[in-house]
């Protein structure tokens, strides 16, 4: 017979299997729940996620910084490629992926635990696919056909920012906070989402006269690392005062 | 008579696993559900059993195909992996519906 006390299971004997109180299967399933979250939130490294996120999103800027071509007329106004973003981002997304996908499996071995990593992994390497192949496709497109007249859709940036590498991060957020069954990390990546698809000018950078080109790219991108090297601060204390 | 036989026989009770239904027992299912892939020292932590009393209802599970025991190495240390399998999964997902069911019926009285 077992009797539980508080969240643990306190063997006393082991042959019975006893359920003689009518909320016995009640008290039964709430105490397999409460193992089954225990064990999830062991599993949990959403601050290591973040961090490696967020350090990858701050070395991007000197890149894009240094690797832009920036040309500008007469008038005031300023043509600029960002072709750094192109060669950065994939190899550096499969590198932080890679790495997340390490260090959750090395900590939760060290807690004698498995982990289901792997479509977070995969997730990982197929957005690296998908932003570049999503550049390239835009830049045919408009080879062929010419800028509209008219000022673009409201959507069409928010797809255009959806695919860069900042909201691709976010989609990989997504995916770990179903993996995980975690609430705190969806809420984080939606406040997330939210920032770089529809305040944040990620494509563009902020214009003139506040900021030049350069410094008008870096900007969007500074916030977008702060705010995942915060959630990793934040996840990081919430995950210390669980254990 | 008759009435009360089928009543009998439709009851969530009686189709409760007798493998499955032991606390412990769910509880390493539950575990390794959850986990994947568990090691023994952490449910022994986890359930608070001795390693004889997890053995012998580790034993108990792997001899229905409810899961794998791997054992093995990790530098000089010896480590003992459980994988749940997918009969194991299916069990604790049909133990659970019963217990829910069981617990419909005991309201609904």
């Amino acid at each position: 017979m077992l009797a539980p006390i508080g969240l643990l299971w306190k063997p006393i004997g082991m042959t019975a299997n006893s359920m003689s109180a009518a909320d016995d299967p009640r008290r039964l399933l709430s105490e397999l729940r409460t193992l089954a979250r225990r064990v999830r939130l062991e599993q949990r490294m959403t601050w290591v996620a973040l961090l490696v996120l967020a350090a990858v999103t701050f070395a991007a800027i000197p890149v894009d910084w240094f690797a832009m071509q920036v040309r500008c007329h007469p008038d005031g106004s300023c043509e600029f490629a960002r072709q750094g973003m192109l060669y950065y981002w994939p190899p550096a997304t499969l590198l932080a992926y890679g790495a997340i996908a390490f260090l959750y499996l090395r900590a939760a071995r060290s807690r004698g635990l498995g982990t289901r990593v792997l479509p977070y992994a995969i997730t990982g390497a197929v957005t690296t696919v998908v932003f570049p192949a999503a550049w390239l496709a835009v830049r045919l497109y408009f080879q062929s056909h010419p800028y509209p007249d008219g000022p673009l859709p409201y959507w069409y940036f928010v797809l255009d920012r959806l695919v860069m590498p900042w909201g691709m991060i976010g989609v990989t957020l997504l995916l770990l906070a179903w993996l995980e069954r975690s609430p705190g990390l969806l809420l984080f990546t939606s406040g997330y989402l939210a920032l770089v698809l529809l305040v944040l000018p990620m494509g563009d950078g902020f214009g003139a006269p506040h900021f030049g080109v350069r410094a008008g790219m870096a900007v969007p991108q500074a916030i977008a690392g702060l705010v995942l090297l915060l959630g990793a601060a934040g996840f990081r204390a919430v995950q210390r005062r669980h254990r | 008579m008759t009435g009360t036989q089928d009543e009998d026989a439709a009851h969530p009770a009686n189709g409760l696993d007798e493998v499955v239904h032991q606390r412990v027992r769910l509880g390493i299912l539950t575990i390794t559900h959850e986990a994947r892939r568990v090691e023994f020292g952490y449910l022994r932590t986890q359930l608070e059993l001795t390693a004889g009393n997890l053995s012998k209802h580790l034993s108990v599970l792997e001899e229905a195909g409810l899961i794998e025991v791997e054992k093995g190495y990790e530098g000089r240390r010896g480590r003992t992996w459980i994988t749940l399998t997918a009969l194991g999964a299916k069990a604790l997902a049909d133990e659970i519906g019963r217990l829910k069911k069981l617990i419909a019926r005991v309201e609904d009285r």
